[in-house]
């Protein structure tokens, strides 16, 4: 009620009118309308590719929609005179998910770049400290700025990219998949500020991948779906069902499918692994065959470091590791790849593959020597037969096989990662956030993935900030909090409410 | 059945058009260039001078394709002219001032040029030094040590039958293009269809990435300093063998003419990207231009203009097309 009350007298920021866009060969966004209003929230939602960032593009200035209309406060804007440089001066911002600092100066200097106050020639620092925490205050935060922002924690980061965006007094922000890297206690202060710039009257256009974020914080919400518009609405009139039928053009059922119950032997045994900078220590943990183990932790809780050390990319001072029953001492990743392990790391497109290689490339490289020729040379055919079948099973979704990996979307490139430790026969996947940053139809493409590969008995180890994942597709879920594992949770009693006792540490004596 | 056609996006199509092209832009280049010179200098299409291109591109491409690797995998060496004169004075040495026989002296300057791929190496890949820095201090190490031996005078009174392996015939071809011919063959089949070949342009492309798929960098990148410094080795035994004695300045102007060489074959400076038979048209293009201008009379110093000209042209393009 309090929001359409507010509809009735509030001004409208920005107006979109049958916006299309079209890249060579593509129709990006095809007669979308969209309307921001002062004071709220406004999500907008959609799988990869929908048209969440093009559109954005075209608010602030960094894409010229081919036809259509914009209306900044009530102005019309004169689409091809309009830049990025001019969308900001009538006050709309944007906070990308990336960050776009300079790790090696201060959170300050960060702020300010670009625009210092100055004493004559001088950079005038008493003041521009001055203005910083004024700025932080605005923003009801706590952050050093005199700390060099490498140092700082991604949500201390998100926070000076929020500083910096707010020191032009914007009217809109936009806030680009911002959340994706952030852990629980970091989105909630996002949420606080958001409900805090929504009672000064800014208007914040909110893209973001996790639904949950959307009923949490948003008043309306906008679909967008193959570059068309599906609908708007206010939020509280839907539920997440609903929202997901809209995004995907189907309804969705069973998001997780049933677990496998049925487990073989210990594939892998952690006993007291410590590593070398402390980062986690003291950690036992155990996969069998055919079961899902969860790792569940705030940033900083040790656990991409953890699944680095098992498998040989991380050095650790003392603990054991058993694989199949056997004390082995895994010393690289060459090693761990021979006795069954396959990493699938978090950073797809840093660790994960090589962007210079096309698709086939891409899926035969770490078992490049199950193809030879007389056992030298590389029997192509083969390994085009092998990348074929293989990405075929997973359902990938691309044009050729000597397409570069870089050409496809997120959840096809994350599909290809899994892909080559399946073509490698690995038993035991370590799973490191495998849904980042990927839209929600192919997230539920890796979930059945991943349970089809425990069925068919691989040992999985999954790491990831989304809870709800976790729950949904583990057998037994691990606990991590600042390096320690707090907690094991199996079968029936992994629920949200332990997990997140575990997670903050808050653990009943 | 390797295509799928899905959704059929045009684009994905017309850029592997657009790709090809632009992965033998250098051909299309160099083909245009003779047929310009052929037809437009009688002197040029004589197959006297043709055979004489090809002759004097010969040994620099071997020198050029083993900077290819060293680049290939992201780095950069520096070294190699100290190589070239460390191997050619060393070598003769041996053979004129203290009697070892021509293979052991072979043997012994194919050791040593090893010796200092693997210190390249090292210093790279296990000391983190960069590079450029690693392989230009090395490189004034041996220069050094080769000018504290020799003096800085030449050996000459090799004997004449190592003519052959840097003058010689067989038939009409010379043999250096014959020994190219083979160097190169073997090295695209390794680079093409060998595992331990394709890992270079992995580890190129994205070093953690290759080290979490299960290939040995450190491995990679050592064997491609090493590799750079065995076909410095014998390109400089083929530029000693010309003119029978060993000489300290042999190699001096060649680093530039090298990496004009690899990058104008579409090699990419930051890794993962090149191709064995880009590299040796891009030898190929060079010596063309060299030789037209010597054709023409033009004063030898313009050629560094001309060629410092092409190296910013070509590198500017590299540097430009990264982003698709």
């Amino acid at each position: 009620m309090v929001v359409e009350a507010k509809a009735v007298n509030v001004e409208t920021l920005v107006e979109v009118k049958n916006c299309t866009m079209v890249f060579p060969g593509v129709k990006a966004l095809d007669n979308v309308d969209f309307t921001l209003l002062a004071g709220e929230c406004h999500g907008l939602v959609g799988e990869n590719g929908a048209g969440k960032s093009t559109l954005s593009k075209c608010i602030i200035g960094d894409n010229r929609m081919t036809e259509g209309e914009l209306y900044i406060q009530g102005n019309k804007i004169h689409i091809p005179s309009f830049n990025v440089r001019k969308s900001q001066e009538m006050g709309i911002a944007i906070v990308h998910q990336e960050f776009q600092l300079m790790g090696d100066l201060n959170g300050l200097e960060n702020i300010f770049i670009g625009r210092y106050t100055k004493r004559g020639p001088l950079i005038d620092w008493k003041e521009l400290q001055k203005e910083g925490e004024a700025l932080l205050e605005y923003l009801q935060c706590d952050v050093d700025l005199k700390v060099k922002v490498k140092h700082l924690r991604t949500a201390e980061k998100q926070i000076i990219q929020l500083a910096k965006a707010m020191l032009d007094n914007p009217k809109v922000i936009i806030f680009d998949e911002l959340t994706s890297v952030l852990q629980e206690d970091g989105i909630e202060n996002i949420f606080r500020i958001i409900r805090l710039l929504k009672e000064k009257g800014i208007g914040i256009i909110y893209i973001s991948h996790r639904l949950d974020e959307i009923f949490e914080c948003c008043d309306r919400y906008t679909v967008l779906c193959d570059g068309k518009w599906i609908n708007s609405g206010y939020v509280k009139d839907i539920d997440k069902p609903e929202l997901i039928k809209m995004i995907i053009g189907r309804e969705l059922k069973n998001v997780y499918p049933p677990k496998n119950e049925e487990f073989g032997e210990t594939l892998l045994e952690v006993k007291n692994l410590t590593a070398h900078d402390g980062s986690f220590r003291d950690v036992s943990l155990s996969v069998r065959a055919g079961e899902v183990v969860g790792i569940s932790g705030l940033l900083g809780a040790g656990k991409t470091e953890l699944i680095h050390a098992i498998y040989g990319n991380y050095k650790t001072t003392s603990g054991d590791v058993f694989v199949r029953g056997k004390q082995v001492e895994i010393k690289s990743p060459q090693h761990a790849i021979k006795l069954g392990l396959g990493v699938i790391p978090d950073e797809r497109r840093l660790l994960g593959l090589n962007m210079l290689f096309n698709i086939q490339d891409n899926t035969t490289l770490p078992s490049m020597f199950m193809f030879k020729k007389w056992k030298i040379f590389q029997n192509h055919r083969a390994e085009e037969k092998a990348a074929f079948d293989i990405n075929d099973k997973l359902k990938l979704r691309y044009v050729s096989l000597s397409q570069l990996i870089s050409k496809l979307s997120g959840g096809n490139q994350q599909k290809v990662v899994i892909a080559k430790w399946m073509l490698r026969n690995c038993d035991l996947f370590l799973l490191d956030e495998p849904t980042r940053g990927i839209d929600i139809g192919a997230k539920f493409e890796i979930y059945s993935l991943i349970n089809e590969l425990a069925k068919a008995g691989k040992g999985i180890v999954l790491v990831s900030p989304e809870l709800e994942e976790i729950i949904g597709l583990s057998n037994k879920v691990y606990v991590m909090y600042e390096g320690k594992v707090m907690d094991t949770v199996e079968g029936d009693d992994i629920n949200q409410e332990v997990i997140i006792q575990d997670l903050l540490g808050v653990k009943e004596a | 059945m390797s295509t799928k056609v899905l959704g059929g996006d045009e684009r994905l199509f017309k850029k592997d058009y657009k790709a090809f092209f632009k992965e033998w832009m250098i051909l299309f280049l160099f083909i245009a260039l003779f047929i310009i010179c052929s037809i437009a200098l009688p002197k040029f299409r004589t197959t006297n001078n043709i055979m004489n291109i090809f002759r004097q591109a010969s040994f620099i491409s071997i020198i050029a394709l083993g900077e290819f690797f060293v680049i290939l995998i992201g780095h950069m060496d520096m070294s190699i002219t100290s190589i070239i004169g460390m191997t050619s004075i060393f070598f003769a040495g041996m053979v004129v001032n203290a009697g070892i026989p021509m293979f052991w002296a072979i043997v012994i300057v194919f050791a040593l040029s090893i010796f200092v791929g693997i210190v390249n190496g090292v210093l790279t890949i296990y000391g983190n030094m960069p590079s450029f820095i690693g392989t230009l201090t090395v490189m004034n190490i041996i220069k050094g040590i080769y000018f504290i031996y020799s003096r800085g005078l030449p050996i000459s009174g090799l004997p004449d039958a190592f003519n052959f392996f840097g003058a010689g015939y067989v038939g009409f071809v010379p043999f250096p293009v014959i020994l190219l011919l083979i160097v190169a063959i073997i090295l695209y089949v390794f680079t093409q269809h060998t595992e331990l070949g394709r890992s270079f342009y992995a580890v190129g492309g994205n070093r953690v990435a290759s080290k979490l798929s299960g290939i040995n960098t450190n491995f990679i990148g050592i064997l491609a300093f090493v590799i750079c410094a065995v076909l410095s080795c014998i390109g400089a035994l083929g530029l000693t063998s010309k003119t029978l004695s060993g000489n300290v300045s042999i190699g001096e102007n060649l680093l530039f003419d090298v990496m004009t060489i690899v990058v104008l074959g579409g090699t990419s400076l930051t890794g993962g990207r090149g191709k064995v038979f880009g590299v040796i048209i891009g030898a190929l293009f060079l010596q063309v231009i060299s030789n037209v201008m010597v054709l023409l009379s033009i004063n030898s110093y313009w050629q560094w203009v001309v060629k410092g000209l092409i190296l910013i042209v070509v590198v500017l393009i590299d540097a430009n097309s990264k982003h698709d």
